[in-house]
């Protein structure tokens, strides 16, 4: 059963239903902020996106562009366990896994690519990962592009470190793994 | 033939048959790690404790054989306190290794983790016990002994399937680990068994390794065609592409799968696969290709030859027998194969590499032909001037083509096939790519399911031979794989 809610709409008076003194009305508004603005540039509150940016609040909870996270060596935290692929709801993840040959944590992504054409910026991977080893705390927002290769993002352009947010964190799994392997090729 | 309860369930089992057989046939499930149906009895995982009626302790099911009167209990409280307690003793030592584990999906701890535990670990994750991580053991294996939970499925294999005894569980105690004996590798031909049997990821495949997660893997069943045993598979693939094949245990022919079965799917997506045709050495498109082989045979006509082979599917081979009875309408063509068949090493490999030459004698009976010497006979003659046949079956008359040099035009599927000096090869999808009716040496009839699609232009062997008929001007009407089988009494 639908059900119909009935709206007592108030009957336009005599002043509306001349129709032109509303107008008038609208058009005082219009002008008001185009005056206003003209003599008062700075107070405007719109920008030239994507030239211009407002500074994002930085709040915990905002998801920006994402990042992969580096351990101290420079190599990705990230072992290719295909959890954010399972997770990602829109098919926009392609990670290709291969080998270490003497390092005890043995797999690393070979390919790691995000469709940002793709991506519907929900966070399932960062939830995913049992390594702590993707994060959307760039604080950039994937703009527009041309092109769909130009929303693409390899490897090369998601490692990348952040010093302020504590890396390399000692988070993840296979991170007892990795520090052992760091700490004997520092002795050596 | 005692008779026993079992959760209530009044089951009346064969003599000798053990507690958790019972409770299979019931439809009750055991978790197991050691108790393998294939192997002998072990009983050192503990997983399989059930609670016997008047028994003091609780006792492996595995290894307790059904009694007259007994009464089990397979899900009561002290079972399942015992269950999760023998999986916080196994996970204590556990590394945290799932994110880099091949077996993660598929893995016995994980699954009966979520089944029967679901606790927290009561245990410092640094203090867990080192051992060494993975290293190669044989060409096909890795060993991570830090994930063994000690089951000994694989000891028990290599002493019992294939009689080689390499692996050995080493030390006493909580010291104990699986090694290789001394001066052994894992490379006994059955080797990935092993890896299918570890029921935690100690043994890893080392072709699979790192390729896909095993979540993503859809499962076709098929055959395998690496000799004449015919064992059935499963072919697990993802997005088109062949990333293992797996044994589908049964009765009549196999439960294990040796490693160069295992390994036949690498061929169609092989570097050299041949998705066009070859004239002379030099790929051309397939249209004029065909032309040119049909042109060959045309012009030797009545002096052309076919040949079958036992490596093709009997509508394959059907279809060249049709080819050479209704289009070159020729005398010299043969269906005549044999091979002293029967199991080589005592477990799976067979005498006989080619997985049809049964299933080529259905053809042989519907089409008849001449026989195998007759054929080479006249080719050493002199008498064949062109010979159509499958690239592999050029080595049973290679003597004979050695002596006389007729134009060879194959029929392959990969490059490294084609015999020296071919004159003509087209190219065919294999049977990963196409359905086909195949004969073991037991005579029983096995067909393949294609699990992926053949590469682009890239047609089943019987529709080239139609478009080859056609290019020389004449109809075979093979428009469908019932057609090709028509008049052919497989039995």
């Amino acid at each position: 059963m639908i059900s119909v809610k009935k709206v007592d709409n108030k009957p336009l008076n005599l002043l509306e239903r001349v129709y032109l003194l509303e107008i008038a009305r609208g058009i005082a508004v219009t002008a008001g902020h185009f005056f206003r603005n003209l003599i008062n540039p700075e107070g405007m509150p719109t920008v030239q996106y994507p030239e211009q940016r407002i500074p994002l609040p930085g709040n915990a909870r905002l998801r920006t562009r994402h990042r992969l996270k580096i351990r101290a060596d420079g190599s990705p935290k990230c072992v290719a366990c295909f959890l954010c692929r399972t997770a990602c709801p829109a098919c926009c993840i392609h990670i290709e896994a291969a080998e270490y040959p003497e390092n005890t944590v043995e797999k690393y992504p070979a390919v790691f690519d995000i469709d940002l054409s793709r991506c519907v910026v929900c966070g399932m991977c960062v939830e995913a990962c049992p390594e702590d080893a993707i994060a959307m705390d760039t604080n950039e927002l994937p703009g527009g592009a041309l092109a769909r290769p130009d929303m693409m993002l390899t490897k090369e352009t998601l490692l990348r470190d952040i010093p302020s947010t504590g890396d390399p964190s000692v988070k993840g799994a296979s991170n007892r793994l990795a520090n052992e392997y760091l700490k004997t090729r520092g002795e050596q | 033939m005692p008779t026993l309860t079992i959760d209530g369930q009044t089951i009346e089992a064969a003599k000798g048959t053990t507690l958790l057989e019972a409770a299979q046939q019931l439809g009750i499930y055991i978790p197991r790690y050691c108790y393998h149906p294939n192997l002998s009895v072990s009983g050192n995982c503990r997983m399989c404790l059930v609670e016997v009626e008047k028994a003091p302790k609780l006792v492996t099911a595995c290894s307790t054989e059904a009694a007259q009167g007994m009464a089990v209990l397979t899900a009561s409280n002290k079972v399942k306190a015992a269950r999760r307690d023998v999986l916080e003793f196994l996970l204590i030592n556990h590394p945290l290794d799932c994110p880099i584990c091949d077996q993660a999906g598929e893995c016995g701890l994980q699954n009966y983790y979520m089944e029967y535990s679901l606790a927290k670990s009561r245990f410092n994750a640094a203090d867990k016990v080192r051992r060494p991580k993975r290293r190669a053991v044989g060409p096909y294996l890795a060993l991570d002994n830090e994930r063994c939970i000690l089951c000994t499925r694989c000891v028990r294999f290599c002493s019992e399937v294939t009689k080689t005894s390499e692996l050995e569980v080493m030390e006493r105690s909580d010291h104990s680990y699986i090694g290789l004996k001394e001066g052994t590798a894992l490379d006994n031909g059955y080797s990935l068994n092993i890896a299918d049997n570890c029921p935690v990821g100690a043994f890893t495949s080392r072709d699979f390794r790192f390729k896909q997660r095993v979540w993503f893997l859809k499962k076709t069943p098929t055959v395998c065609l690496g000799c004449a045993t015919g064992c059935l598979i499963e072919a697990q693939h993802n997005e088109n592409v062949i990333y293992r094949l797996t044994p589908r245990p049964n009765a009549e022919t196999n439960t294990w799968l040796c490693d160069y079965g295992r390994m036949t799917y690498k061929a169609v997506r092989a570097g050299d696969r041949l998705t066009k045709g070859v004239i002379k050495n030099g790929q051309i498109d397939l249209k004029p290709a065909l032309r040119e082989a049909a042109a060959r045979m045309d012009e030797a006509r009545r002096s052309a030859a076919v040949l079958g082979s036992p490596w093709l599917s009997v509508e394959d081979n059907a279809a060249l027998a049709r080819f050479a009875k209704d289009a070159l309408r020729t005398e010299n063509y043969c269906f005549d194969f044999n091979c002293g068949q029967g199991i080589k090493d005592g477990i799976l490999i067979n005498n006989d590499p080619a997985p049809n030459t049964s299933g080529v004698k259905p053809v042989k009976a519907a089409c008849g032909g001449i026989t195998l010497t007759e054929l080479s006979r006249r080719i050493a003659a002199g008498r064949i001037k062109a010979v159509l046949m499958e690239a592999r079956a050029a080595a049973l008359i290679k003597d004979a083509l050695k002596a006389a040099g007729p134009r060879l035009i194959v029929f392959a599927a990969n490059t490294g096939e084609i015999p020296a000096g071919a004159y003509a090869a087209l190219p065919y999808a294999s049977y990963f790519e196409t359905p086909g009716t195949f004969v073991n040496y037991q005579g029983l009839l096995r067909r393949t399911k294609p699990p992926v699609e053949a590469p682009e232009g890239v047609k089943p062997l019987w529709a080239v031979v139609n478009e080859l008929a056609s290019c020389s001007g004449t109809s075979l009407g093979l428009d469908s794989v019932e057609e090709t089988l028509k008049g052919i009494y497989i039995k």
